[in-house]
């Protein structure tokens, strides 16, 4: 067995955030379609209009772009599709969240 | 290591069309994703028939993997006991492009990995292929208490290797992993140079763990917010009260329950949740749990009570 200590870890956070190449490469993608996803809006940038060298992304976002791709991989849908699939999705979450919130599963 | 039968993950035949593995996979993944699936074994079964189509929805590896699966029929291999033949792979050529989404191959079984791992790496340097590695994706448990005050947890690594032989052989890896105090489930963290290795002299991808935080006995966590069950005796929730409550980072805060406080009523501390840009709260659910009438003096205080309050009627919303 070979050990190796590791020293720098990164939590993606608002003040770590990642760059639209480093987002897009975490999910095996290009740019353009990072792009792609802040168009149909399954990611939201603050300021869309600035060019995509300069948009930020949290962890969440990565999350979403990681379902997003499983979900054009997996299943061959489009992106308008994906984002509202992964609109309900969370919405299923959101609610099994408020029902544990209140003791109900 | 178990020779992996994919034709019985994904339930089709030998001689099913490229068009039937799509939807016994379609269709298998609809069953056990992880947010309508009910199975115990939802997550495992879905890797096992991504796994499963990961193979058999691609020509090259197919025809490879039922190649090999006919020499082990033939050469009566003992179960439980397989390792690929040396050269189990010639003529057939497998890489990975470098846009094919997430590399959740990383997750495979042992059994996917000595056969196609190496061999995409293999295949990828043929091409001449350049490219960063691939970023890697995994998932840390770790306890409330490290999501509150950071930790530092050892996690440990599988990467492969070739021996003199040609055998592929694992060697573990241990990293220490520095966990920042206030992540949250869902939270990516970065080990940069840990992921999958470079082509073409290119460096390696990064490693992304998802945080998640195990079960606790006192809190449960729902993003940056807590929730915990607070018990009250029948008078504290009728009569309001102060009580001592327990908080995540070690300390007592008193806390006033209101006059008639009811079951389910929920309390908000501000800011008491995981640290952040925003912090997080922490929810008491009011619990009121009722006192045993095992003495005298507890059945007579009921008894008195039930006389003070004849005109309450807790089923009247019932129409009884």
């Amino acid at each position: 067995m070979v050990n190796f200590t590791l020293t720098s870890t990164t939590a993606i956070s608002a003040s770590q955030p990642l760059a639209a190449s480093e987002l897009a490469h975490a999910v095996g993608a290009d740019t353009a379609w990072v792009v792609q996803l802040v168009e149909v809006g399954i990611l939201r940038i603050e300021t869309a209009e600035a060019p995509p060298e300069r948009w930020e992304f949290s962890s969440t976002d990565l999350q979403c772009a990681l379902e997003a791709r499983r979900l054009e991989r997996d299943f061959g849908v489009n992106l308008d599709a994906a984002a509202l699939i992964l609109d309900l999705q969370h919405e299923v979450r959101r609610l099994k969240a408020a029902l544990h919130a209140h003791g109900l599963r | 290591m178990e020779f992996k039968d994919y034709y019985s993950a994904l339930g089709i035949d030998r001689t099913a069309s490229d068009d039937e593995v799509r939807k016994a996979y379609r269709k298998l993944a609809r069953k056990y994703h992880p947010d309508v699936s009910t199975e115990a074994d939802a997550e495992q079964r879905m890797r096992d028939i991504n796994e499963a189509k990961d193979v058999l929805g691609d020509k090259e590896k197919r025809a490879a993997y039922d190649a090999l699966a006919d020499r082990v029929a033939r050469g009566g291999s003992p179960e439980g006991d397989f390792r690929p033949p040396p050269g189990w792979d010639e003529g057939f050529e497998f890489h990975r492009g470098p846009r094919q989404g997430p590399a959740d191959h990383a997750d495979f079984s042992d059994f996917f990995s000595s056969l196609f791992g190496e061999a995409e790496r293999r295949g990828a340097a043929r091409q001449n292929f350049r490219a960063r590695g691939e970023d890697h994706h995994a998932a840390i448990e770790i306890a409330l208490e490290d999501a509150l005050n950071g930790a530092e947890r050892e996690i440990t690594l599988r990467a492969q290797t070739i021996d003199a032989q040609g055998h592929p052989q694992w060697n573990n890896r241990t990293l220490s992993v520095k966990i920042p105090p206030g992540v949250h489930p869902g939270q990516f963290i970065r080990l940069a140079g840990q992921g999958m290795p470079g082509h073409g002299g290119e460096p390696p991808g990064d490693l992304y763990l998802e945080v998640r935080i195990a079960p606790h006995k006192l809190y449960r966590v729902e993003e940056r917010d807590l929730y915990m069950t607070l018990p009250v005796t029948p008078t504290e929730a009728a009569l309001g009260a102060q009580v001592q409550v327990p908080t995540p980072t070690g300390g007592v805060v008193e806390v006033t329950v209101p006059r008639n406080a009811r079951s389910g009523l929920k309390l908000r501390l501000k800011g008491r949740g995981l640290a952040g840009k925003t912090p997080g709260d922490l929810y008491l659910l009011i619990e009121v749990a009722v006192p045993p009438a095992d003495s005298d003096d507890a059945r007579k205080a009921y008894e008195q009570l039930a006389q003070a309050t004849s005109s309450f009627n807790p089923r009247q919303h019932l129409g009884v």
